[in-house]
């Protein structure tokens, strides 16, 4: 939603006190046309305010909306003799406030004095002639919260001028301040809620069921299980609707919160997605440790850590302090791209890794499968059930990810709208749920078809005569879960045999 | 008792306007607190529209003068063509620009037209964001009662404000931000901003230079005027949509004219070493001008803060300026 502030004028000559001054309603402040007026009437900077109110007239906000985040557009003047100076900053006294009835104080949130740089071109050549025109100012990050507990928002933004400390000093003629509000649609909120409260239950199923399956089997499970597990464990704990709570309280670390879900997350898809090619490589190592990956999900956790250390930073601090942004500062800026970067070198490594180990677990299948006639019924079985299940899974992997990459590319591309005849879709919101439908989907898949039989598990293991006269489903349920529960004991058996 | 106050108030704002139209009295006393904000567009395209011309014989110097509304050019030349687009799409601009600082009330969140009829219930669903189309469709409904004959004017004029309306339309700048996880852009959210209304300005000002002229088509039946096709030997083509279309050619605005709305250029100030429009040779239309001397004294090496400071030295030259005869 855009909001122009309007400019108010402080009225009182000594500034003791903060009052609140609101743009409309009924004691609204004394306005200002244009700054022309202001000259006329001697008016200091420090005496005007420009004052914004969320929401426009006769809306409120909802705890719904989830977050709000503002971003701040600069309109800038071009004038011959008060031209911006290159890396111009301005500095901002901006304050916060909240009331939740229209005739209730206003109570403050946060006030602060932020400085933010300015990046401005302006298109015309600078003379005499295109004096009056706009400058094209880059939007500024302006204010993030996490929480949207009250009704009314109140925003008072001053431009101090001190001379002396070279404050607000060539920041050109500014004309007006705009503001842009973006939050997450009630509706969105309420489609998300029900999904997540829908999903998290039939996770939550499914990794009991999961869990007494490997209990039930008389070995301790296996790396390849336990990372199942732990896949499954962070998806209920993305799914957990805890944000039912920001309805009714005022979280405000409900965003930050969120990201570390996420990162914990994909952080083990992707660890996942590596032990699973490990322990299909066939090539007789042993590999059932942690520490045999860590070639490769050091990467990972490398690349988390640094995410997470950028979004303390960012949201961290926000909570603190709502209309800070690391990318203000030099340091600030700096500092985030290091660590982004460093995310990236991670996630590139680890690519490559996962990239090679595949390729590793191609050239072993299709070295397997010339050999597979000549070898004994069991032992074909196993090797067969290994080259299908890993197929399979990367078939679903990969069918996942290209979901995920078209929907993030149309995302991109639209503008968030459809348009078929009069019904207008809103295409985001419903791949959002859509993908995220889709990668609950996945892991529920995963645990249901990749866990350990205990049918037929004490009498078939020597002969490797599985589950005939079972369905089809359950056909392929055994054979790709049965090789992984009696690997080792195939392994020691081949070993005796052959020596 | 408060409301009937303000009916009464409207009431008689309403009527004390000159220049109104019926309809346009009417659409003033239902919604009185956009007659300031539709005032003050017009006031902005009509200085727009000085600023453009400032150069020109014709200087936008006939609009304005009494009032924001009801003022017309009698022939339907360029100029006039320029004036209703202007003028339409400042009451456009300045409507948008207001709703988006809460002057106006009820807006329209752009969702009530698909499906959310309790406002309210559909802000809180799905948002909005108080759009260029509420601002258009009030000019329409606003500068476009104005025209009330059925005559070729009344068509070029209709033409003329849906051209300007449209031009703005077109130059909504979409702008996005991505706040995904840690600001990553797997969510982005776009939003349109207003163009800045000097840029409007100026892309009218070249529609004007291109302007084309038309001619009325009538109906075979009832002889009204029913549209309007580009003025060419055997074309049948109908004018684009962001065209500025005119009827008649236009004066020379030389001398004062009542009949064509000309003000003439005498006592206008000139240049006289430019070869442009506001050469004194162009400017005074060979009627040749009076040379003052005098001091100028103003105001030089400027020290501006913002917003309001200004320290000046003042500085005085011995200058000459050029005024038509």
């Amino acid at each position: 939603v855009p909001y122009m502030s309007v400019k108010c004028i402080d009225v009182r000559k000594n500034h003791h006190k903060t009052k609140w001054l609101m743009p409309w309603g009924p004691n609204h402040c004394e306005k200002l046309k244009d700054f022309d007026e202001a000259v006329s009437r001697q008016i200091e900077a420090n005496d005007i305010v420009f004052a914004v109110h969320i929401p426009l007239p006769s809306k409120e906000m909802s705890p719904w909306f989830q977050f709000m985040l503002f971003i701040m557009q600069l309109d800038i003047a071009f004038k011959m003799d008060n031209d911006l100076k290159e890396n111009a900053e301005i500095t901002l006294d901006v304050s916060l406030a909240y009331r939740d009835d229209m005739f209730n104080d206003w109570e403050e949130i946060a006030h602060a004095i932020e400085i933010r740089k300015l990046k401005c071109t302006f298109g015309s050549p600078k003379t005499l002639e295109s004096e009056g025109r706009h400058y094209d100012c880059d939007f500024l990050p302006f204010m993030e919260i996490g929480s949207v507990a009250h009704k009314y928002y109140l925003i008072n933004i001053r431009l101090p001028v001190n001379e002396r400390k070279g404050i607000n000093v060539g920041i050109g003629e500014v004309k007006d301040i705009r503001l842009v509000g973006i939050h997450q649609n009630g509706g969105f909120t309420k489609v998300w809620f029900a999904m997540k409260t829908f999903l998290t239950p039939s996770i939550l199923i499914i990794m009991v069921w999961y869990w007494r399956r490997i209990t039930l089997m008389t070995r301790a499970p296996v790396l390849l299980e336990k990372v199942i597990f732990a896949l499954g464990i962070s998806m209920t704990f993305i799914n957990i609707p805890v944000e039912w709570f920001s309805i009714g309280f005022d979280w405000t670390w409900m965003l930050l919160f969120g990201d570390i879900r996420q990162g914990i997350f994909y952080a083990m898809l992707l660890s996942f997605w590596i032990i699973f090619c490990g322990e299909h490589m066939m090539d007789q190592n042993e590999r059932n440790r942690l520490s045999g990956y860590w070639k490769q999900v050091g990467p990972i956790a490398v690349g988390s850590f640094c995410l997470f250390i950028f979004d303390m930073c960012e949201r961290g601090v926000q909570l603190k302090n709502p209309f800070y942004s690391i990318w203000t500062t030099e340091v600030g800026t700096e500092l985030a791209m290091a660590f982004i970067i460093v995310a990236g070198i991670c996630l590139c490594l680890y690519f490559l890794f996962l990239c090679f180990m595949v390729f590793q677990v191609f050239r072993n299948i299709s070295g397997k499968q010339s050999s597979l006639p000549a070898m004994s019924k069991a032992r074909r079985l196993h090797y067969e059930g290994l080259i299908f299940r890993f197929k399979f899974l990367m078939l679903i992997t990969l069918a996942c990810a290209a979901m995920t990459v078209i929907f993030f590319i149309v995302s991109q591309v639209t503008e968030g709208h459809w348009k078929w005849g009069d019904i207008t879709i809103q295409v985001n919101s419903a791949f959002f749920t859509g993908i995220y439908g889709m990668w609950n989907l996945y892991v529920f898949a995963l645990m249901f078809l990749y866990a350990p039989s205990h049918k037929n598990y004490g009498e078939d293991q020597s002969n490797g005569d599985l589950g005939v006269s079972s369905g089809e489903e359950l056909q392929l349920t055994t054979t790709i879960t049965h090789v992984d529960g009696p690997t080792e004991v195939y392994k020691l058996a081949r070993k005796e045999a052959q020596e | 008792a408060l409301s009937s106050v303000v009916a009464l108030g409207a009431n008689i704002i309403c009527n004390k306007i000159p220049g109104l139209a019926p309809r346009q009295r009417a659409i003033c006393q239902s919604r009185p607190d956009a007659i300031i904000v539709i005032g003050e567009g017009a006031q902005m395209g009509i200085n727009e529209c000085q600023y453009q011309f400032r150069y020109g014989r014709w200087n936008c110097s006939a609009l304005g003068e009494k009032t924001v509304f009801g003022q017309e050019l009698r022939v339907g030349s360029r100029e006039a063509a320029f004036t209703y687009a202007i003028t339409a799409a400042g009451v456009a601009h300045a409507v948008t620009a207001a709703c988006s600082q809460g002057n106006l009330s009820n807006c329209g969140c752009d969702r009530e037209k698909q499906g959310y009829y309790n406002q309210e219930e559909g802000w809180k669903w799905g948002g909005c964001s108080a759009d260029i189309r509420y601002g258009i469709e009030f000019s329409r409904r606003f500068v476009d009662a104005r025209e009330i004959k059925k005559n070729a004017r009344r068509l070029m004029n209709l033409h003329n404000n849906e051209a300007g309306r449209k031009v703005l339309e077109e130059r909504m700048k979409l702008e996005c931000k991505c706040h995904g996880v840690s600001g990553s852009c797997t969510t982005k959210t776009c939003w349109t901003t207003l163009p800045k209304f000097r840029e409007i300005g100026y892309i009218l000002k070249e529609k004007y230079n291109a302007a084309v002229q038309v001619e009325v088509v009538r109906a075979s039946r009832l002889r009204q005027p029913t549209f309007l096709k580009i003025k060419q030997i055997k074309s049948y083509q109908k004018p684009m949509e962001t065209d500025l279309v005119y009827i008649e050619k236009s004066p020379n605005y030389c001398e004062e004219d009542a009949s064509t709305g000309s003000v003439g250029t005498q006592g206008r100030l000139c240049n006289r070493t430019s070869p442009n429009a506001d050469g004194c040779d162009m400017m005074c239309c060979g009627r040749g001008y009076n040379t003052h001397q005098y001091t100028k004294v103003w105001q030089c090496n400027c020290k501006f803060h913002w917003c309001c400071f200004v320290k000046c030295n003042t500085c005085s030259e011995r200058t000459e300026v050029f005024t038509c005869k």
